[in-house]
């Protein structure tokens, strides 16, 4: 199955609005996604990730902005242009799987070929080869029925890429699976993504699944997009609270600037349980105001655990706490510690007896601190 | 016993604990339950079937045993040609109600047809009128001479001679298909409704229009329902009486239900023979049903998956209003124009065709429904009494036989309970007139024939299976452990019973009362089958009027029954909820 480089599979969406009744699915959502690019969208339920994939696929008509793939407008709001699904030529797999149970796997696969009038032999050559991409050759004459979720999936996926659409579109089609099979089609479906070279649209709302595979992620929460960047741009930079506490394991801490020189911030956190305040340095863009409120942001794998005051701290921050609890996660120990009334997490892998309401010292870098405007 | 013996040899004790433990509240009343069943079902079925090797001879008066009957269903003059139109009727009923039912609820549930929630209760009305009320109300409008619609069309347009003649086999086809459309819409409307819509979007993504989508995708996902809705419209078709008897009996074309109706009462009535043509119907209706529920009913595909879908619907765009006006154009020769035809005769002191508003009375009504009055006509009044003694009396017997029917089959599932599933399942497959038949053989010479008592029994077997039904749908959605634990608790099983599963059966128990209420208020083929003087029914009265009174009168007692009908359509829509018939 080789790709359409000749084929213009690019996809840009600009000023999407979708709204259902009084509610907001997705507000002014913008992107061009390249050719052959694998983008991600990610988000917790409910923030509009499968109403924009479904706006791109045609199943939903915008209720604002427009949507081209490649150079051809598919919808759009302002000039009263709408494409029906059967004729944007994209491929979409389902959370459902939605595998025809009245047909054979065989049949399921063909069906696009068969809508697009392909020749009969043309069918069997493609269809086959479709199959023995996704490894199902072998139950061609299986009835859907018969598949376990696994299978199923398989086949959803060739019957969206037979066709050789331009675009491919997946609305969480691994979240049905258990998790060792869902490891195994998530590296399956990179790798037939790279191989066929298809431009694909992801929608997850699992941030692992959305690092491991995209290109690019699109962060998204309350129908808006937080932030869009590669993976480790994402995870290293998170562009607000949200993102940093969507993505991985972070510690947030409520405070307010007090002082800066370039991007590195002073920030006080006020005592939750009354004293004195904290004090911290951290690092953050450019441009955050004195006296603005702000969270930090500080990842468990970050912070080292002291049972005993540093010494050599001059240039690090050192918070003094309290262990709250702590959990073995086989090859680390994640604790809990409060700091005056504020918690933080870390992840430690050497094993150390921490007892509970133990006195502990934490240490990290002012570049590991990530001071985020709210 | 001393303990010495019991333990040398423990196998007596053991012996008689078994056998006690076969001894609980539960079988013995499974075995009462299952032998009156088995009797009450199984009985005229034999009877039938030695009744059709009986030949009578030419006086009349002994018999011989032979295959006469089934030479004679072959050769005579009229049987093999009722036989044809039968066949004509079924086929011809059955690709109409499937194509109205399928396409009603297709656009009812899959669509973004206007007022398609408030229009579903309307295309159900027929399920729950007579078909031969219907029969008659359509004959009020397209009579050649005297039809309502035929005038109206003289009227209007100016035509010469008529536009419509019902009174013929296209016309019993049109009757029974309009009426038999709700059953093929129960079978197909549920699953249609729970369909993952993403089994719809994948073919729509994949490159296939909203037609092809249609009918690659949707219709072949609910075929196995849509077969099962044909098959049960196929059989009810071929056991209609009331419509043939109405619109072609009359006009040359029998069928096999007018011709068992003239074998069985009046002058040359020939039990035999008509035990023998119930026979080949049954055997017919029978096979089909074992087809559905054996082959076709477990073939329904999972097509629900619970997990992320959205209520959508397909967009039809300005077609919409082309479902929504084919919807309207259903209801209203479905319900609205019998319905009015039929007041508009009935109000009338005799019917010429033409509306005379000066010559309006209510005499009609007077006469069929007022018994106190003299004037009053004892076929239809003594009908309404008797209708509504068996029906409260026949829906109440019917149900308690369900509810203890179906607990023994889904819930005790030991001893005998295999057999009165099978039971349950084969009044079911036998017309009421072959069923009637049957039990007409079987007592003729017992005292309970001519008395009402007859026609309650020939109602409860052939219909109680209905009640049975809706109450197990409900009892295999209630967990068992909710009983469970009350016979952990301590209680017997009757305590149980009364206290646990009957209450939380209660709607089911109501609204299958009420389904069984409404069955049996317009019951014809058992009731004119199984009546004498004195123990008409609603549907007999009706029967009574249109063959020696006049029209008005005979619309004036429709529209009381249907009215009634409608009551109670009401009453069950309220306590079973909207899904509750669907399949
Ligand atoms: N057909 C619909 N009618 C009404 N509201 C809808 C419809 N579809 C989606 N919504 C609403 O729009 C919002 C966004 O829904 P969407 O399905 O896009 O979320 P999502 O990000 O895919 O969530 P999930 O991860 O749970 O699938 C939700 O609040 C949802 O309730
Ligand atoms: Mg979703």
């Amino acid at each position: 199955m080789s790709s359409n480089n000749n084929i213009d599979a690019t996809v840009r969406i600009s000023g999407l609005d979708k709204h259902f009744g009084p509610e907001t699915a997705v507000l002014d959502f913008n992107i061009l996604i390249e050719q052959g690019e694998f983008v991600t969208l990610l988000g917790p339920s409910g923030c509009g990730k499968t109403t924009t994939l479904r706006c791109v696929a045609g199943l939903e008509r915008p209720d604002g902005g427009d949507i081209f793939i490649g150079d051809q407008l598919v919808a759009s709001y302002e000039q009263d242009v709408y494409l029906n699904p059967e004729d944007r030529n994209i491929g979409m797999v389902f959370q459902s799987y939605a595998v025809w149970p009245h047909m054979t796997v065989f049949d399921n696969v063909a069906y696009g070929l068969r809508v697009r009038r392909a020749g009969k032999s043309e069918i069997k050559k493609r269809t086959m080869r479709a199959l023995e991409l996704v490894g199902l050759d072998h139950l061609a004459d299986r009835y859907a029925t018969k598949l376990s979720g696994g299978q199923r999936q398989r086949v959803a996926l060739a019957r969206a890429i037979v066709y050789e659409p331009r675009v491919i579109l997946f609305d969480e089609p691994l979240s049905n699976l258990d998790a060792k099979l869902r490891e195994q089609m998530r590296d399956e479906i990179v790798r037939l993504q790279k191989e066929v070279g298809i431009t694909s649209i992801f929608v997850t709302h699992d941030q692992s699944e959305a690092l491991v595979m995209s290109d690019r992620v699109v962060v998204m929460d309350k129908a808006v997009i937080q932030q869009v960047g590669d993976p480790q741009d994402i995870y290293a930079n998170p562009a607000n609270a949200f993102v940093a506490n969507f993505i991985g394991v972070t510690s947030l801490l409520k405070g307010r600037v007090i002082g800066h020189s370039n991007s590195i911030y002073d920030i006080e956190l006020p005592s939750i349980i009354g004293g004195e305040p904290l004090r911290l340095r951290a690092t953050g863009e450019t441009g955050i105001g004195e006296e603005s409120e702000v969270h930090v942001s500080l990842r468990p794998e970050d912070v080292t655990l002291n049972t005993d005051k540093p010494s050599d701290a001059e240039n690090l921050n050192l918070l003094e706490g309290k262990v709250i609890d702590t959990v073995y996660l086989g090859s680390f120990l994640e604790c809990r510690v409060d700091v005056k009334g504020h918690e933080i997490n870390i992840q430690i892998d050497h094993f150390e007896n921490l007892s509970r309401d133990q006195t502990v010292f934490l240490t990290f870098r002012a570049e590991h601190a990530l001071c985020l405007a709210n | 016993m001393t303990s010495e013996t019991y333990d040398t040899d423990p196998r007596p004790s053991r012996m008689s604990n078994r056998f006690r433990a076969l001894w609980t509240q539960e079988n013995v009343i499974t075995i009462i339950v299952s032998a009156i069943v088995a009797i009450a079902v199984v009985l005229p079925l034999i009877t039938l079937v030695v009744s059709s090797f009986l030949v009578l001879d030419d006086l009349g008066f002994s018999t011989e045993w032979s295959f006469g009957n089934y030479v004679t269903i072959v050769t005579d003059p009229i049987i093999p040609k009722a036989f044809l139109n039968t066949l004509i009727i079924c086929s011809g009923c059955t690709v109409l109600a499937t194509f109205l039912g399928v396409s009603l609820a297709w656009t009812n549930a899959r669509t973004n047809c206007p007022g398609r929630t408030w229009l579903e209760p309307f295309n159900l009305i027929p399920f729950f009128l007579s078909p031969f009320i219907g029969a008659i109300a359509w004959h009020n409008m397209g009579e050649p001479k005297t039809g309502l619609l035929n005038n109206f069309f003289r009227d209007i347009f100016g035509i010469e001679g008529h536009v419509i003649n019902i009174d013929n086999i296209w016309g019993v086809i049109w009757v029974t298909g309009i009426f038999f459309a709700p059953l093929v819409y129960l079978f197909v409307v549920g699953s249609l409704r729970r369909m993952d819509p993403s089994l719809e979007d994948s073919a729509r993504t994949t490159g296939a229009g909203l037609f092809r989508t249609t009918m690659t995708v949707t219709l072949p996902l609910v075929m196995p329902g849509i077969l099962s809705g044909a098959i049960i419209v196929f059989v009810t078709s071929a056991g209609e009486f009331g419509v043939p008897f109405k619109l072609s009996a009359p006009y040359g074309w029998e069928t096999l239900t007018t011709q068992i109706f003239t074998k069985a009462v009046g002058d040359d009535a020939n039990h035999y023979l008509g035990a023998t043509m119930a026979m080949a119907l049954g055997a017919i209706t029978v096979f089909l049903i074992w087809i559905q529920r054996r082959y076709i009913a477990p073939r329904s595909f999972e097509t629900v998956t619970g997990k992320g879908f959205r209520p959508n619907v397909l967009d039809l765009g300005s077609w919409k209003w082309v479902a929504f006006g084919y919807n309207i154009l259903f209801i209203l020769v479905a319900v609205i124009l019998p319905i009015i035809s039929l007041l508009i005769v009935s109000l009338h002191p005799v019917w010429q065709g033409t509306i005379m508003l000066d010559k309006i009375t209510g005499i009609n009504y007077v006469k069929t429904l007022f018994f106190w009055r003299e004037e009053s006509i004892d076929a239809a009044t003594n009908g309404i009494f008797n209708s509504l003694f068996l029906a409260f009396v026949g829906a109440s017997i019917s149900m308690v036989l369900a509810l203890v029917v179906s607990y023994m089959i889904h819930r005790t599932k030991g001893f005998g309970s295999w057999l009165l599933d099978f039971l349950c399942v084969v009044p079911i497959g036998f017309p009421g007139i072959v069923l009637a038949m049957g039990v007409l053989v079987t007592y003729i010479q017992t005292p309970i024939y001519a008395t009402l008592w007859i026609l309650l029994l020939g109602y409860i077997t052939r219909f109680f299976p209905y009640g049975q039904r809706n109450i197990a749908s409900i009892l295999l959605s209630i967990s068992e452990e909710l009983d469970q634990s009350s016979r952990m608790a301590g209680a017997t099983w009757v305590t149980t019973m009364r206290r646990i599963t009957i209450p939380l059966l209660k709607p089911g128990i109501f609204a299958g009362w009420i389904l069984l209420f409404v069955i049996f208020v317009r019951e014809l083929s058992i009731s004119i089958m199984l009546y004498t003087d004195g123990t008409e029914t609603l549907a007999v009265g009706v029967y009574y009027l249109t063959n020696y009174e006049n029209e008005p009168l005979t619309a004036a007692l429709s529209l009381a029954q249907t009215l009634l009908c409608l009551i109670c359509m009401i009453a069950f829509r309220r306590l079973a909820g909207k899904e509750a018939l669907s399949a």
